[in-house]
């Protein structure tokens, strides 16, 4: 019989905002991965908030994967009631500060990126947020847009309305520590909802998942970065350094340009079903939904080309739906996630033709489905362990994530509609992944992070 | 979530992907023997199809493998002489299922295809799939080379199964992955199973 997380964290019980609980195990069972000192390139720290330097990329299956960072911890938050968010704004900043000079922004070190949802920008800076909020040209619409449920979502999935969701991530739990307790603790501007914790990579998915009990945990491949088995942050697969930004492909209009180098992100948590995946898929039928069906690759392969060259086009997708009656997580979703053709960024980059657009920073998770939440009942926390992803994705609006998400459930961007009803086995990953809490977010640039337009 | 796919047993032939044949011999230790209470209905299997078949001497609690007996959920001889024992019980004290198949497929080597029919929507999609598939290790038990399979179909779907070879013909016994059995113990389980096995040939 597996630990459940409480036994687990039975040491730490009396602190549970403090308890990095099961995930202390991670160090236990695995060695925090020694990053060269020369990857870490020292320097000015981006304008972006969200992008993380130093972060190495080793060769498997002879194609170039990104390692992340070992731990997440993902912190949603009201403002406290009675902070003037004016006055907030400096020692937000401050603390932020702080923190950077104790950590470079690296795997090594501490990545820090704060991100405010609508409810911060309609309660405390409407009237700023009205002149300077990024607008979605293709969409016509705001470029953060409250979250919505997709067609593959259970009928209880929560639609969020944090102000903040503060994303921490770091090879070493000590960093992670320091900055929740820097930013909640000691800052008395933050109230928490939620504490969600998690890990990518190495040989994590597995042992802790086994060492925690999950069903089918034990089906997972050893050293798999993830619980479903196969490789996700393929260098090819994942959006270059600023192509998320507002500004670098033109989708946004940034009204003044308050919010250039900012990104948007979207937050949500989603139960995976190891047991159905691995007892009811063979690999080949694993390939085919994870990838594209019919897509050959030698048994028990975790790393899969993911580049331009491999990207899916809408008719294609459409046609392995005629012939196999099913579509590929990924196929479908790069109809809508890479770019269509050849495309100059706002900065003289050029992206190439499938080149992917989203910035990934997801990681599995046993929290179910939080690891700490200030309305347990609401958000129907219970202390068993239970394989998931919290997955955070940056793009460059709301609208950008919605149609790559609608994507997933066969809903392409020429307005083809895969008939497949939702979470069918047809359907991609779908039929094995319950999507628990949703929520959209701005990310400001790193130079008004704190408490944005607050200061106007 | 528990997806179900509705599959059938076909005639088509898979890939063979299991060891070699063994010599007719049991897997459990010398001396050991079908128990009497559960010996005539294997042997009447046994003759029924023609061939040999393996007799469990241990069973997962609280199961036991007699034919015709309060656990029997399945018993299916097919045109082929494949055969499909099932020993099933709910739990109805909130316990939990525990499922336990046995089949045998006299003369033939190979691992048969299953028919897979999907209702997506107004529309039932229909193919085929291995009715054994992704192995995942080995298991010798005295002339025994068993394969595990982790994927299985029709009666077997999230169960575990082992299959291996007797004389020119394939042989499996399997476990449902469910409450109260987790894989590690269903694993345990299938391992003591196979261990217990013991050959009873057709009466004469």
């Amino acid at each position: 019989m597996g630990l459940t997380r409480r036994q687990l964290v039975a040491g730490a019980a009396g602190a549970a905002l403090g308890a990095a609980g099961i995930y202390e195990l991670a160090d236990k069972l695995s060695e925090s991965p020694s990053r060269s000192a020369a990857a870490v390139p020292l320097g000015p720290r981006p304008p972006e908030q969200h992008v993380l330097d130093g972060v190495p990329v080793v060769v498997e299956n002879g194609i170039q994967v990104v390692v992340p960072p070992r731990h997440h911890l993902v912190v949603t938050a009201t403002i406290r009631p009675g902070v003037d968010v004016a006055t907030a704004q400096p020692q937000l900043e401050h603390a932020l500060r702080e923190l950077e000079s104790r950590y470079e922004q690296t795997p090594a070190g501490l990545g820090l990126t704060l991100a405010w949802g609508v409810p911060y920008f309609d309660r405390y800076v409407s009237e700023a947020a009205a002149a300077h909020m990024p607008f979605d040209r293709r969409a016509q619409k705001p470029a953060l847009l409250p979250t919505r449920t997709f067609p593959s979502d259970p009928d209880g999935t929560l639609l969020e309305h944090n102000d903040v969701a503060l994303l921490i991530r770091s090879d070493r739990l000590e960093h992670i520590e320091d900055a929740r307790k820097t930013l909640l603790d000691e800052l008395a501007v933050f109230d928490a909802q939620s504490l969600r914790r998690g890990f990518v990579g190495g040989d994590l998915p597995r042992r802790l998942a086994v060492a925690a009990g999950v069903p089918g945990s034990d089906l997972i491949p050893e050293n798999s970065e993830l619980f479903l088995g196969f490789t996700s942050t393929q260098k090819a697969g994942l959006g270059p350094r600023r192509i998320a930004n507002f500004e670098t492909l033109g989708l946004v209009e940034l009204r003044g340009g308050y919010f250039r180098g900012g990104t948007h992100m979207h937050l949500s948590h989603i139960f995976e079903d190891l047991e159905a995946w691995y007892l009811n898929f063979a690999f080949q039928e694993r390939v085919d939904t994870a990838f594209r069906p019919g897509l050959k690759v030698a048994e028990n392969v975790q790393t899969v080309p993911q580049g331009p060259k491999q990207v899916a086009s809408t008719k294609e997708v459409e046609r392995d739906f005629k012939l196999a009656g099913r579509f590929g997580h990924s196929a479908s979703i790069q109809t809508s996630s890479r770019l269509l053709q050849d495309t100059t960024g706002e900065d003289g980059t050029v992206y190439v033709k499938g080149t992917a657009i989203p910035q990934r920073a997801d990681f599995n998770t046993l929290d179910n489905p939080f690891a700490w939440s200030a309305d347990p009942t609401r958000d129907q926390v219970v202390s068993d362990a239970a394989a998931g992803v919290h997955f955070v994705v940056f793009n460059p609006s709301s609208d950008d994530f919605h149609r790559n998400r609608l994507a997933m459930d066969g809903v392409l961007p020429d307005g083809t509609t895969l008939p497949l009803q939702p979470g069918a086995r047809g359907q991609g990953f779908n039929s094995v992944l319950r999507t628990t809490h949703r929520q959209n977010f701005l990310v400001p640039p790193r130079r008004s992070r704190s408490f944005p337009l607050a200061e106007l | 979530m528990r997806v179900r796919v509705l599959v059938g047993i076909a005639a088509a032939a898979a890939a063979l992907v299991l060891g070699a044949g063994a010599s007719p011999a049991p897997a459990a230790g010398k001396g050991a023997v079908c128990p009497a209470a559960w010996k005539a209905g294997w042997v009447k299997l046994a003759t029924k199809i023609g061939a040999p078949v393996y007799c469990p001497t241990w069973m997962p609690n609280p199961l036991d493998a007699k034919i015709g007996g309060q656990y029997e959920d399945i018993y299916s001889i097919g045109k082929d002489r494949s055969y499909l024992v099932s020993f099933l019980s709910h739990g109805d004290l909130g316990s939990g299922d525990v499922h336990v198949n046995f089949r045998g497929y006299p003369g033939r080597m190979t691992i048969p295809k299953c028919d897979t029919v999907t209702i997506e929507g107004n529309r039932v999609v229909r193919g085929t799939t291995p009715c054994f598939a992704d192995a995942n290790g080995t298991l010798r038990v005295g002339s025994i080379r068993a394969t595990l399979y982790t994927v299985n179909q029709d009666a077997d779907q999230w169960h575990l199964l082992y299959a291996w070879h007797l004389a020119g013909s394939l042989y499996t016994v399997s476990e449902h992955v469910i409450p109260p059995y987790s894989y590690p113990q269903v694993v345990h389980n299938l391992h003591k199973l196979m261990h217990s096995l013991v050959l009873v040939e057709p009466a004469q």
